[in-house]
């Protein structure tokens, strides 16, 4: 019997394709109004066309290219800040209130503000990714730099450790889980940040591309777009949990 | 610069330590008046009620502390911070988690300040796996260890920059009773091997009678040095033996 259980990764699958199964059957009956609710054998076919006239690759590449840009300025920013922030008490005094202050703005708040100091394009996109995906970045490497055990310092200073080396070799490690997190999640809110952005004021992008397909009532191609755009998110989460495996194979999770 | 086993090496001169209160904390005097001296190549084991202060007097030779009446001498000079010559091994070991088991014992040998000293990282690492017997697990985490592997591997790490005394801060009470006793062994026998200074502090009378030369027992806080024990049974000792019993009954009134 034991030879015939399937693998669970197939088990897994069962409960989304039933979901898109049923979908596709309702359509196909007429079930549903398929101008709001399209097959996905239709959303498919149009994300074919939209791969072989090169509209999906412009749109994507102009909503990634932003996303890296605001996501590495976030990191480059935040990981600075955060550690600046827990190491110096006065860094500490001047950003801790800012950021408390400036965190609960949602961050299409400001996009309007951001179309104006930047203009309509790639800038304004940037501006909100990185203010928005800083503060999970900050806010995480501070807890890791500040949660670092005093006997590993001790213990280090002991064996001959210089200031530097410390902080090289444990304050920099030591937090590393931390903003790790924190990067994630910054990446995550970056993916977010994008599509709402380019769907308030855009020319190109995956947002645009979803935006333009309902206002000219093309459901498939509303559909097909999310459909990008979950992969993306999916794929790239699966990423960084790959990559934290390889870049901190000694870290437990159960343990922090 | 090798320092002749006999001579004195340790000396507390009148020591005192108080810890300044905060804005709604009161002043706590730890030590009032100590005076001991150690000898090299001695091992020496602290009783005294909890809390009483025995860790203190450790951190006091670790250089974590400064006295603030008194002198803390290591031949013949003042202490005046950390250095490898007085390394502390903790009750909770402090192994950085993000290092392997060679690579912590590596990491002293590999710091600036020990660089010079010509001796070849490689073999001193395996020559210390080899005296811990932690030879097959000099790739695992620390994380992958057990409890008695890793109070091991926090003695390797010490002895690995070659110290004159080791300060054990109750190294055996994380561990569960019979790890506890395989230990007591597997520390003597390193101090055999060795012939380093041992600074023992334990709240087992036992412990401190099967292992030590003599036991220091402190009094309660503010605490003293309240009497000086000399154990001159030979080794192995075991804690069944009536000899041991007699010294650990003797010690255990004082301590009422």
């Amino acid at each position: 019997m034991r030879g015939l259980v399937p693998p669970r990764s197939a088990i897994r699958l069962i409960g989304p394709l039933t979901v898109l199964m049923t979908w596709e059957l309702a359509a196909r009956f007429g079930l549903v109004n398929t101008l709001l609710l399209p097959p996905p054998s239709k959303a498919l076919a149009d994300l074919m066309v939209l791969i072989s006239s090169g509209y999906l690759w412009k749109a994507l590449y102009a909503s990634l290219f932003r996303v890296i840009c605001g996501f590495a300025l976030a990191v480059t920013v935040g990981v600075t800040l955060g550690i600046a922030m827990a190491r110096i008490r006065l860094i500490n005094d001047f950003f801790d209130p800012l950021v408390e202050l400036l965190r609960p703005i949602s961050p299409l708040a400001l996009f309007p503000l951001a179309i104006l100091w930047f203009g309509i394009g790639d800038g304004s996109k940037i501006f909100v990714i990185a203010l928005a995906a800083s503060f999970p970045v900050i806010l995480n490497t501070f807890a890791g730099a500040r949660s670092i055990v005093a006997n590993l310092v001790r213990a280090s200073r002991s064996l001959g450790a210089t200031e530097l080396e410390i902080f090289k070799g444990i304050v920099l490690p030591a937090s590393l889980p931390f903003i790790f997190t924190g990067v994630r999640l910054a990446w995550g809110i970056s993916l977010i940040v994008i599509i709402a952005a380019e769907m308030v004021g855009a020319t190109v992008g995956m947002g645009y591309m979803v935006l333009e397909a309902q206002q000219t009532f093309r459901t498939e191609r509303v559909f097909a777009g999310i459909f990008v755009i979950g992969v993306i998110g999916f794929t790239t989460d699966l990423g960084f949990r790959r990559l934290r495996r390889w870049l901190l194979p000694w870290y437990r999770e159960t343990e922090a | 610069m090798a320092i002749e086993s006999g001579q004195e090496l340790v000396r507390f001169d009148g020591v005192g330590l108080t810890f300044p209160g905060g804005s709604a904390r009161r002043p706590v005097e730890v030590i009032r008046q100590l005076d001991l001296s150690v000898q090299a190549g001695e091992f020496v084991a602290v009783i005294g009620p909890s809390g009483c202060g025995k860790s203190t007097l450790l951190s006091l030779l670790a250089g974590y502390l400064t006295p603030s009446s008194g002198r803390v001498l290591f031949r013949g000079k003042p202490i005046s911070g950390p250095g490898r010559e007085r390394m502390m091994v903790f009750q909770q070991p402090a192994l950085f988690p993000w290092l392997t088991t060679a690579e912590n014992i590596a990491y002293g040998l590999k710091l600036k300040a020990n660089r010079s000293d010509g001796r070849n990282v490689k073999e001193t690492v395996a020559a210390m796996l080899q005296l811990v017997q932690l030879d097959g697990f000099a790739r695992h985490y620390p994380s992958d260890l057990s409890g008695g592997m890793r109070q091991r591997l926090e003695i390797a790490r010490a002895l690995a920059v070659d110290p004159q005394v080791l300060l054990m801060d109750e190294p055996l009470a994380a561990l569960d009773a019979l790890t506890r006793r395989t230990m007591q062994r597997e520390v003597l026998n390193i101090w055999e091997k060795t012939r380093k200074t041992i600074l023992f502090v334990t709240h087992d009378i036992d412990e401190a009678v099967v292992m030590a030369d003599r036991i220091v027992v402190m009094a309660q806080r503010p605490t003293f040095v309240l009497e000086i024990e000399e154990v001159r049974l030979a080794r192995p000792r075991l804690r069944e033996d009536d000899k041991v019993g007699k010294v650990a009954r003797r010690l255990s009134t004082l301590l009422e």
